[in-house]
């Protein structure tokens, strides 16, 4: 059980924060040389496909290292903090993903209508690119609370030793 | 003190190598690929190259950060003792880090057959006085590259994974065997 919740933890972490990094690395540098139409369909593809794996791999690790907090009375015991900060951070990002999913990430690809006047068309194109400014900015946040969260979940080493804890 | 501090940051830098690679490799093939099927194929291979390139340097950083990091934990544990005397061989917990190690080799082994066997292939451009024979022979050998690149990709995920079910027993258990 206490294994199975470790291996489900890591991996759902590892999985969520490859990803961020991926995105981060990979992705947006890549985005510089491409043209802007195709940016803009890989990027809504990839928005999508990001932010449930994103969701999934969360929730994942969320649940099995609340189980191990849970089941190991040494962890609630001693390090209740690790526990309210670790949960907290994983709350947090899963808020960063929903809002950019649900809010942010569709007004940056928010198309006018056929129709519409100059004005609109402007006022249009200024929300989209305040919606990637803002996008952008909660990517970095994303990226550095995700790294300050990989801490916590990496503490308790030094109360381990090969054999378990002591 | 010191020590404690040695084993947080080691661990921190395991988990994020895992991290690189396991999670980098799973938003490699359920993000960046399939995404790729709405632009145009030429387009679509330019940024798959191109991803790829980038996607590698995080590989081989995440590939040289295990076996640091991991040393540094073990030594920082204080768990030498755990493989004196041939104890590696022995015991569940000097197994287990034996098979990690030897999985990791395969890791390196395989990563270097994509990098220097299989990617100077797919960038190999098809000579233009070639004829009609030869450029299909041309498009052939790329594809089967390609195939042979998605079939290693895909065993080496699944080889991290074990990797992480035996990480994940070292640190909480006496090992998986």
């Amino acid at each position: 059980m206490r294994l199975a919740a470790i291996f489900v933890t890591t991996l759902g972490w590892a999985t969520y924060l490859g990803g961020v990094l991926v995105m981060e690395m990979v992705w947006r540098p890549l985005q510089a040389d491409l043209p802007p139409a195709q940016t803009g369909v890989l990027c809504q593809q990839m928005g999508v496909r990001y932010r449930w794996l994103a969701l999934s791999a969360l929730l994942a690790a969320g649940a099995a290292w609340t189980t191990l907090q849970l089941t190991s009375s040494y962890a609630l015991a001693t390090r209740q903090w690790q526990t309210i900060l670790g949960l907290s951070s994983l709350a947090l990002l899963a808020a960063l993903v929903i809002a950019m999913g649900a809010f942010v990430h569709p007004l940056s690809h928010q198309r006018s209508r056929s129709g519409s006047s100059p004005e609109e068309r402007g006022e249009l194109r200024s929300r989209r690119v305040r919606a990637i400014a803002i996008m952008n900015i909660m990517l970095r946040a994303e990226l550095a609370i995700a790294l300050l969260a990989t801490l916590i979940v990496a503490w308790p080493a030094h109360t381990l030793t090969a054999g378990g804890i002591r | 003190m010191t020590a404690t501090w040695v084993s947080v940051l080691a661990s921190y830098l395991h988990l994020l190598a895992a991290a690189v690679y396991v999670g980098g490799s799973v938003a490699m093939e359920l993000v960046v690929r399939p995404a790729q099927r709405f632009v145009p194929p030429a387009q679509a291979q330019v940024i798959g190259q191109r991803a790829a390139d980038r996607f590698l340097v995080l590989v081989w950083s995440a590939l040289a950060l295990f076996p640091i990091s991991g040393i540094l934990l073990f030594f920082s544990l204080g768990d030498q003792h755990t493989l004196a005397g041939g104890r590696i061989f022995t015991t569940s917990y000097g197994q287990t880090l034996l098979a990690m190690m030897l999985l990791w080799v395969v890791l390196v082994i395989n990563g270097a057959i994509i990098t220097f066997v299989f990617r100077p292939r797919l960038l190999e451009r098809a000579s233009a006085r070639a004829g009609g024979r030869a450029a299909s022979e041309h498009v052939e050998a790329l594809q089967s590259a390609a195939r042979w690149v998605s079939y290693i990709t895909r065993a080496d995920l699944a080889i991290a994974l074990f990797i992480v079910l035996l990480g994940a027993s070292m640190a909480y258990g006496h090992g998986l065997f």
